[in-house]
Parts: C-alpha cells; sequence; structure tokens
C-alpha cells in the first residue's frame, strides 16, 4: 500500500481512538471511585454536544461572530453544564443505589441514558434530525502524496492529548488526585484518613462528565454534523473500550480506546469483504478478547472479595 | 366500608366506562390515511408531502359538493423499513380507513406492499421511485403516481458522459433503494459505454463515519462519486470528502433534492448534481394553482420535491370514494380503470401493475444554495464549472 | 385477613375477573379522553386495592391455587380474544403480549432464576425471527418445526457466547451480551443474504395445509386471521409457563437459585456452577427463540431494527417491572409495556421516555418490582 494512504488511514484511526479514550476515560473514572458502570455516558456526551450547539446559536444571535471566541465559549458551557449535570446524576441516581446490586446502577444509569437521548430527540427543536455543526477549526490543509493533512485534525488530536496529559497529572501530582486515588483504592480507609469520600464523588463525575462533553465537541468538530444518537454508539463503545482494557486503570482506558479504533481501521483496510463489517469485526475481537483476559488487559490488582 | 360493595361500585363503573365506549356517535366521516417519514433525515420530504395531502382533504372537506367529511389519519415511517411495516398493519388492519397515500422512501414502500395485500387496503404511493415496488408483485391494491427511477438514472448516465468524464466510483446504501439506483445506473451507463465504474461500495443508511470508504475511494481517483440514497448520510458524505481532500464532481439522485440538503452542506453543496422525475411543481399544469392553495394555508415548511405527488394521490384517493363510496374494494376496483385522468401533475394513467408513467426527467444542479435545473444553470452555458469538467 | 388458614380461590377469581374486564375495556376504547380516563382509574384502582391489603390476599390466593387460577387465565385470554374476534389490530396486541411474555419467560430463568445477565434479549429473539423467515422462504420445512428450529439456533447462538459468559462476571459478563447484541443488529444490516437493513419479508403459518393468513368464515361469523397465531401462542406461553414453573420447583431450580445468590458458597457445596449456568442460558435462550420464530410468522417481515439494543432493553425493564422471578408480574408488566403506549396515541413519542423514567422510578422506589417474587414453596400447600 501506498504511505499516503497509509498515513491517511492512521490519520483516520487515530481521530477515531482519540474519541473512544476520552470516553473510556470517563467511564474508568466512575468505576475506580464507586465500582460502577455510569451508563448514560456516551449521552451525556450527545447533550454536551447540543449544549455546545444551543450556545453557538445564542452566540450567533447576539452577533458574535469570531470562531475561536464561539469555540472557547461552546467548549467552556458545554463542560461545565455536563459537569454539573454529572454531579446530579451522582448525587441523586448512582449514589443512593450504592447499597443495591450492581445490576441495579447500571440499569438506572442506562435508562438514564435513554431519558436523555429521548430528550433531545423531542425537546431540542428538531431534534429528531441530524444537526449541521460549525465547522469553527481553520480549514487549511496539505497533500503530501495522497495524504491530505488537515490542520482541524492536528488541532483536535492535540488538544485530546493534552486534555489525557492533564486528567493524567491531576490524579498523579496533585492532592485532589491523590484524594480520587485513595477513594478508588479502599473507600473506609480513605475515610478514615479525614477525606470526604461524597465530595471526591461528585468531583469525579464532574470531572468525567466534563470530558464527555469534551469529546461531543470534538465529534461535533470532526464530522460537522450531530444528532441524538452518536452517544449511544459511542458510549457502547467507549463502555467495551474501558472493560478491554481493564476497568479502573486509565491506561487500560486509553490503551482500549485506541484499539478499538485500530480494531476498525484494520477492519476497513484488510477484510476482503465489504468494510461496513469493521463493526461486527470489532465487537467479535471483543467478546473473544473477554473470553481470554475476563478482567481486561491490564488487570484489575484486587481479587474478588467473598 | 366492606370489600363486597367496593367491588360492586367497581364493576359499575366498569360497566358505565364500557357502555361510553360502546356508544360512540356515528357520523358521516370517512377516514383515509397517509404515511410518510415525518422524524428522522428526510422528515423535511414526508412534512411537505403530509401538508400536501392534508390540504387535498381539507379543500374537499371546504367544497360543499362532498358527499362526506373526510378525515386524514397521519403515521410515521420513519424510512425505516421495520417501522413501516408495523404502521402499515396498523393502518391497514382499521377497517375504517379506506385507503392510504403512502411512503416517501423506497425501502418503506417495498417493504409493506405484502402487507397492504394482504389486508386488500388501497394504497397510492406518493414519493417512493424504486420500479419493484409496481412491478414485483401484480398487486391490484397498489398505485403510484410518480414515476419510477429508472429513467432519472438513464438521464444521469447521459449527462455525465456527455460532460466526458470518464471513471465513476458508485457508493450506494444497502436498502433497496440504495440497491435499485446501483443496479439502474450502472446498467445505463454501461449502455453509453463512455465513463467506467471503478468501485462500488455500499453503506448503512445510519453511517456516521465514511472516511475507510472514502479513503479508498481516494486511492481510486474518480472524476465522479455517485450517490444512490438520501439526503442525511449525502450530507456526511459530501463533506468528508472535503475533509479527505476529495475533489471529484458529487452526483445523486432523487433522494438529495431537498432543501435539507443544502441547509446540511452550505458552499459545500455547491456544483453538486440531482436528478428528478417530474417537471419542477412551479412548471407543472396545475402547480401554480397548487402553490397558491398551499401557500394560503400557511403550513411551515414547503411542499418540497414531491408535495405535488402526494397531493395528486390524496386527491384521486377522494375522488373515487366520493365515486363509489366508503369501500376499500369498490375504490380498488376503480382505481384499476385510472385512465388520462386530470390532476395537478398532469394527466395520470396506471398501466396493469398501477404505474403511472411519467416521461420528462428533470436534472438539477446545485447553485448559490440552490437547486437549478441543468438547462438554467451556468455551469451548463459555461460561466461555472464543475470539478474536473473537461 | 385469612391469616394462616387457606385461602379460597375466591380472591385470586375476582381479581382475574376485574382484570380481564379492565383489558377488554381498555383495549376496545378508542377515544383519547376516555383511554386517559380508564387509565388514571386503573391507576387509582391498584393503588387503593394496594393501600386497603386486597393484594395479600390475591397473591396468596395464586400461590394456593395455581393450577385452576392458570386454566381461568387461558379462560380469560380466550375472552378477551372472542370479544375482539374479527378486529386485527386488537389481536395482533394481544399475540404479541403473549409472545414478549415467552421471551421474557426465558430471560426470567437466565436472569431471575440463574442470575445470568443477557442484555442481548431482542437478538436471540431476532433469531428465531430470521431462522422462520429464511427456512418458510427457502425451504419446506414444516413450521411447527421451524419454531423449534428457531428454538434451538438461538440457543445454539448462545452457545458460541458461553465461554466469555462463564468466564467473565458483573459488569463484564454485561459487556459481552451487550457487545453481541450490536455485533447482531450490524452483521444483519451488512450481510446482503439476509436482506441487509430491508429485512425480509416471512410467509405465514400453514400446518397440514391449513393456511394461518386467511380469514376464517364460521357460518356468519368471520374471524380474524390473527386468530390463528392467537390460539398457538397462547398454547406456547401456557406450555412455557408450565416448563419455567416446574423447572423453578424442582431441584433445577434449587441449584439455580442457590447459584444466583452465592456463587461461591454454592460451589463450596458442591454445585457444579458451570453446567446450571449453562443449562439456564441455554432454556432461556430457546424459550426467546420459539417466541421471536412465532413472532416473526405474525408479524410476515424481519428487519435488523426490529432487535436493537434498545429492544432488548425494553425486555429486561419489562422483567424488572414485574418483579425478577415471578412470571405472573412478568406477564402483568408485559401488558402494560406493550397495550399502554399503543393505545395512548398522544404518548406514542414520548414512549421510550415513559419507560425509562418508569424503571429508574422502580429502581429508585420498589427495587423489587410491581409483584416480587414469593419466598419459594418447597411443597404444595407449604408456606413460610
Amino acid at each position: 500500500m501506498d504511505a499516503g494512504l497509509l498515513a491517511q488511514y492512521v490519520m483516520n484511526g487515530l481521530m477515531l481512538g482519540m474519541m473512544y479514550a476520552l470516553v473510556a476515560v470517563g467511564f474508568t473514572l466512575f468505576f475506580g471511585v464507586l465500582d460502577v458502570i455510569k451508563f448514560s455516558h456516551g449521552d451525556v456526551l450527545t447533550v454536551g454536544a447540543f449544549t455546545a450547539l444551543a450556545t453557538y446559536a445564542g452566540m450567533r444571535m447576539l452577533g458574535v461572530n469570531s470562531n475561536l471566541l464561539d469555540l472557547i465559549v461552546m467548549l467552556v458551557t458545554a463542560t461545565l453544564a455536563m459537569a454539573f449535570l454529572g454531579v446530579v446524576i451522582a448525587r441523586y441516581l448512582v449514589m443512593p443505589l450504592r447499597s443495591a446490586p450492581a445490576l441495579n446502577t447500571l440499569l438506572i444509569t442506562l435508562m438514564l441514558g435513554t431519558v436523555l437521548r429521548e430528550s433531545v430527540r423531542l425537546f431540542y427543536p428538531q431534534g429528531a434530525n441530524p444537526k449541521p455543526f460549525p465547522a469553527l477549526l481553520p480549514r487549511t490543509s496539505i497533500d503530501i502524496g495522497d495524504f491530505n493533512l488537515r490542520f482541524d485534525n492536528v488541532l483536535m488530536l492535540t488538544a485530546g492529548v493534552l486534555v489525557i496529559i492533564g486528567i493524567q497529572y491531576l490524579l498523579n501530582r496533585t492532592k485532589l488526585g491523590l484524594a480520587i486515588r485513595a477513594v478508588a483504592q479502599d473507600e473506609e480507609t480513605a475515610r478514615t484518613m479525614g477525606i470526604n469520600f461524597t465530595a471526591i464523588v461528585l468531583v469525579t463525575f464532574a470531572l468525567g462528565s466534563g470530558l464527555a462533553a469534551f469529546a461531543g465537541v470534538m465529534n461535533g468538530l470532526y464530522y460537522n454534523e450531530i444528532n441524538f444518537g452518536i452517544g449511544l454508539y459511542l458510549g457502547v463503545v467507549g463502555f467495551s473500550a474501558a472493560i478491554i482494557g481493564g476497568l479502573g486503570s486509565i491506561y487500560g482506558a486509553i490503551l482500549g480506546g485506541f484499539l478499538f479504533a485500530g480494531l476498525q481501521t484494520i477492519g476497513t483496510v484488510m477484510l476482503p469483504f465489504a468494510s461496513a463489517y469493521k463493526d461486527v469485526f470489532a465487537f467479535a475481537v471483543v467478546i473473544a478478547i473477554m473470553a481470554w483476559r475476563p478482567t481486561g488487559l491490564i488487570r484489575e490488582k484486587i481479587s474478588e472479595r467473598v | 366500608m366492606t370489600r363486597a360493595p367496593k367491588f360492586a361500585v367497581l364493576s359499575i363503573a366498569a360497566l358505565i366506562v364500557a357502555g361510553a365506549a360502546v356508544s360512540a356517535d356515528a357520523k358521516d366521516k370517512v377516514k383515509v390515511g397517509f404515511i410518510g417519514p415525518l422524524t428522522g433525515g428526510v422528515s423535511v420530504n414526508g412534512i411537505g408531502g403530509r401538508n400536501s395531502a392534508d390540504l387535498a382533504v381539507r379543500l374537499r372537506n371546504a367544497d360543499a359538493k362532498s358527499k362526506y367529511e373526510y378525515e386524514m389519519v397521519v403515521l410515521d415511517d420513519e424510512c425505516k423499513p421495520n417501522v413501516a411495516v408495523q404502521v402499515a398493519t396498523k393502518m391497514a388492519a382499521d377497517k375504517d380507513i379506506i385507503a392510504a397515500a403512502t411512503h416517501y422512501c423506497s425501502a418503506t414502500a417495498i417493504a409493506t406492499v405484502d402487507t397492504y395485500h394482504k389486508f386488500g387496503f388501497p394504497v397510492i404511493v406518493w414519493g417512493a421511485v424504486l420500479p419493484d415496488i409496481t412491478y414485483r408483485n401484480k398487486y391490484e391494491e397498489v398505485h403510484r403516481v410518480n414515476g419510477t427511477m429508472i429513467n432519472q438514472n438513464d438521464a444521469n448516465a447521459e449527462l455525465i458522459s456527455k460532460l466526458g468524464y470518464k471513471t465513476v466510483a458508485v457508493i450506494h446504501d444497502t436498502t433497496d433503494y440504495g440497491k435499485g439506483h446501483n443496479e439502474y445506473f450502472s446498467k445505463a451507463l454501461a449502455k453509453i459505454g463512455q465513463a467506467k465504474i471503478v468501485g462500488t461500495f455500499g453503506v448503512t443508511a445510519d453511517q456516521q463515519d465514511f472516511t475507510a470508504e472514502l479513503t479508498k475511494i481516494k486511492a481510486l481517483n474518480p472524476d465522479v462519486i455517485y450517490f444512490g440514497g438520501l439526503t442525511p448520510i449525502g450530507v456526511r458524505i459530501r463533506s468528508q470528502m472535503d475533509k479527505l481532500g476529495i475533489k471529484a464532481l458529487f452526483d445523486g439522485t432523487s433522494g438529495i433534492v431537498s432543501d435539507a440538503y443544502i441547509q446540511g452542506l452550505g458552499p459545500l453543496a455547491e456544483g453538486t448534481l440531482a436528478f428528478r422525475e417530474g417537471a419542477p411543481t412551479e412548471k407543472l399544469p396545475g402547480g401554480k394553482f397548487f402553490m397558491e392553495k398551499y401557500n394560503a394555508q400557511k403550513y411551515d415548511n414547503p411542499p418540497e420535491a414531491y408535495g405535488a405527488f402526494a397531493y395528486a394521490a390524496m386527491d384521486m384517493i377522494l375522488d373515487t370514494i366520493e365515486k363509489v363510496g366508503p369501500d376499500r374494494k369498490k375504490v380498488i376496483a376503480d382505481l384499476a380503470n385510472v385512465k388520462d385522468r386530470d390532476s395537478i401533475v398532469g394527466k395520470i394513467t396506471f398501466d396493469d401493475h398501477g404505474q403511472n408513467t411519467v416521461p420528462v426527467i428533470t436534472k438539477y444542479v446545485v447553485q448559490d444554495g440552490k437547486f437549478v435545473e441543468w438547462a438554467d444553470s451556468e455551469y451548463a452555458n459555461g460561466k461555472r464549472k464543475l470539478p474536473g469538467q473537461k | 385477613m385469612a391469616g394462616k388458614g387457606h385461602t379460597s380461590v375466591w380472591p385470586g377469581l375476582v381479581a382475574l375477573a376485574i382484570a380481564t374486564g379492565y383489558l377488554i375495556a381498555l383495549l376496545g376504547a378508542e377515544k383519547q379522553n376516555l383511554i386517559i380516563m380508564l387509565l388514571a382509574v386503573g391507576i387509582v384502582a391498584v393503588i387503593a386495592a394496594a393501600w386497603l391489603g386486597l393484594f395479600e390476599n390475591v397473591s396468596a390466593s395464586f400461590v394456593e391455587h395455581e393450577d385452576a387460577l392458570g386454566v381461568c387465565a387461558i379462560g380469560a385470554a380466550g375472552a378477551v380474544a372472542a370479544v375482539f374476534h374479527d378486529n386485527h389490530f386488537v389481536l395482533l396486541l394481544v399475540i404479541t403480549v403473549l409472545l414478549y411474555s415467552v421471551a421474557t419467560l426465558g430471560l426470567n430463568v437466565q436472569f431471575g432464576y440463574a442470575g445470568v445477565l443477557n442484555f442481548a434479549g431482542a437478538s436471540f429473539f431476532g433469531i428465531g425471527a430470521y431462522t422462520s423467515a429464511v427456512l418458510n422462504t427457502y425451504t419446506a420445512v414444516p413450521h411447527l418445526l421451524v419454531l423449534l428450529i428457531g428454538g434451538m439456533l438461538a440457543a445454539f447462538a448462545g452457545s458460541l457466547l458461553l465461554l466469555p459468559v462463564l468466564r467473565t462476571r458483573g459488569h463484564y459478563a454485561a459487556v459481552v451480551t451487550i457487545a453481541f447484541a450490536l455485533l447482531f443488529k450490524t452483521f444483519l444490516e451488512v450481510n446482503d443474504v439476509l436482506g441487509g437493513p430491508q429485512g425480509m419479508q416471512v410467509k405465514g403459518m400453514r400446518i397440514l395445509g391449513w393456511s394461518f393468513n386467511d380469514n376464517i368464515e364460521i357460518g356468519k361469523i368471520s374471524l380474524s386471521f390473527y386468530m390463528n397465531y392467537f390460539v398457538l401462542s397462547l398454547l406456547l406461553l401456557a406450555g412455557a409457563f408450565v416448563l419455567v414453573r416446574r423447572l423453578e420447583r424442582s431441584w433445577i431450580g434449587l441449584n439455580l437459585d442457590a447459584l444466583r445468590l452465592d456463587e461461591t458458597a454454592a460451589g463450596c457445596f458442591g454445585l457444579d456452577i458451570v453446567r446450571w449456568k449453562i443449562t439456564a442460558f441455554l432454556i432461556g435462550n430457546f424459550l426467546i427463540g420459539i417466541a421471536g420464530a412465532l413472532f416473526g410468522m405474525v408479524g410476515g417481515f424481519v428487519a435488523p431494527n426490529n432487535y436493537t439494543f434498545a429492544d432488548s432493553l425494553i425486555l429486561v425493564s419489562i422483567l424488572l417491572l414485574g418483579g425478577i422471578g415471578n412470571p405472573w408480574g412478568l406477564m402483568v408488566a408485559t401488558i402494560i409495556v406493550v397495550v399502554v403506549p399503543e393505545k395512548l396515541q398522544t404518548i406514542q413519542e414520548y414512549r421510550f421516555l415513559l419507560y425509562a423514567l418508569m424503571v429508574i422510578a422502580v429502581l429508585l422506589f420498589r427495587p423489587e418490582g410491581l409483584l416480587p417474587r414469593p419466598v419459594r414453596r418447597y411443597f404444595p400447600g407449604w408456606r413460610p
């Protein structure tokens, strides 16, 4: 294969992988602190993207015409709004169910996801239809052989990498991160050490949900279109990525995200038949990985407590 | 209060309620149906069709000479075959509904014809273009006022051959609609024998990411990308072509002739080709009358490309019921003999498969954010050039 | 209260009669105002009855006299069908309720008894439906046999997942069936052989020359062709119900309960965990597959979009709403989930939203479902 084309595929795969990884990191954060799966995560992403779109419409109505300013305000609004939504979800839906079986949390958040998704469909103006998302990043590109390198893709990838590095720094180098890790490791000990458990859980949910909003805006900028269903798919993929990586490990989530994107890209390039089979291929590999490593590629350190 | 009296109260209440249900009033009302995509990516077309059919019913109800008062039952097929079969079953199973104008999407129309046949429910298709809808079976229940996709693909192949293009990559959705376009376009192109197809890609109708397919197409470097599918993925493919730096001509079908295509793409829509059977609404025999009446109702959506056909279909149903009475079997019998019937889209004649023949094809190109007839465009007279045009 | 003595059959019978009358009124009602009024009356009546403590008697009566009341329930279903004998649409609704009940019974065996998660219920339902589509179109396999094959293929497809399902637990197990649900739908969509996104027509059932898709004329009365399917579906549900009940009461059911409640402890007591998990998973999928195969023939059409992850979620929510492990509760929940949105046209658009809110409310305020599973009875007439 031509090197230019190969570069193109790698670029496509990296963009997808970045979005998956951002979603997967959220799943893993929530699981870390509370041992729960918050399945509405993908739909929080959708709501985040639509919040950004609504903000854009609002900015245009106010007569602001600067792409950069628009983008910054959109990102800030969406991230803050979703962080708040994440806190509300954690406080009123996830925490009250702490003593119930894990399935109940999974189900209640799955249903919450449906509520969010359907609310966008029903209550956002014309929400059932795909919405064009403004292209706010510079659209210049360079052709290198068959490889079309777009400036906006490079910007988005860089932003994604920076955000992930930021999260990493936050978790490993700050006091807050230390508290989050302590809670993730052992709730009771963390409490006795004087850590405010509830506050840490809420902060973590805010952080993860804010990440989802960021991924939602990125998704909009990349495809220039959003619809009410994007979150369902990204949520499931992100969840699978977090699971195959190994829940509770942030590296696992990133690995899982890029692995899934890699599988899809390989599925497209290598499979002799229609590239539409890429999802079938990717999910089949997920199932196979679960059979091979039942607790993910990067295993949890603690074995089951009897 | 002990329990026994409570049960008595309950059962009496139940009886009263049941009685109320039975004693429904019986006015001289006749129900007719409309099915189209009212939500989803092609909803503007569905809503335009619904408004147009609604217009036909309103004008009829306002007419003092009409024998019945009509009520139109509207159901949404979401442009999905499974939903279409559900709503078609619902409508056809309701004996009070006499006949219906149905479907914009071919994928839904072809899925439901068996249902209509099973229930003996007369329908007139108002927008779907797949030939199989009328020609696969010989169902006396199924009719169609608009033309089929065969002719538009002939015109399409002819135009791009005339413009001197040599290589074409085909993307089509994998419903019967997209497959049909692929089939007829390939045949038409082979018959002319000038341009050749370098690759064919089937995609699902709700796919989001086309970068993989488009990267493969980029390697093939075609002059033209032919797209057999509907507006939503048309918009996605066109904008992702731009992301990958593909500069080929984007050549669509009747499925993208809608304002949503242009709104979704903005300036990127410029220079897209599309084809549709039938003359543009304003040039139809009854076009002026239709647009006047339509605008008078102040609907918040335009009638879109197939609104006039929806009006014609519903109007024909109402005519038939006026003539033979609200009886499905009689309606079917009468619709079998439609010949040179006047309508706003011109004379309608159903052949033995219930298909109206529409010889005219309109060629469109997007110019300055509008679908413009090819002959009137600046592309035809050489002021502007399509990508890669010789 | 009836105290410790035996409860008579009457409370159950009266409750059944009222429920049947109510259902007939609801199915027959056409005006939206009337339907809304009926639903309001129903909700108030249920809350009032619960408040008066009437349900304890009813449920005790159902526990004591299950066989007799089961026969009466069949009679009640027959009465509903008789009232609407020429109404295609209502009969189709009733059949949908019956077949969904069979499918959720299958899920109940998996999750309610053995504790094995299955988020791909709709996919196994779809395997059954596609089996009848393919076999009825291309082969001359007798149609009753097709139902059986549908069930077996669903069980077989399920067995492909056995290894990961057995090896994983909790969330990790959930991802296996979720991935399968998505894989299945995508596979159908991209695979042209099975019609792709366009789906396939399914020929109607035909047994010994008797075509199920023809209307029936008996003297002057004409019955809807759905009556054929109704009878068959009712038989299927009765059969599935008996099977599931027998299974629950047998030592197999006891093993499954032990497995669900504490896998480690069950293992310590010498239960073969793997074997019982497999048994429950296969039986469950078999039931779902049979229901799907028949439903395919009833609807006459199958398409990938009928069997999405969202549909699987609806099946799981029925299970949860009804009360995990209680077959009677499942049937009540199925009626609510299937009939109410159909009748209440005004909420059609909002039905997914309402399901979701309803399940959230149930999980928060009544985590054990509407009719929770009663305490196990070790032999007839025994009360804890």
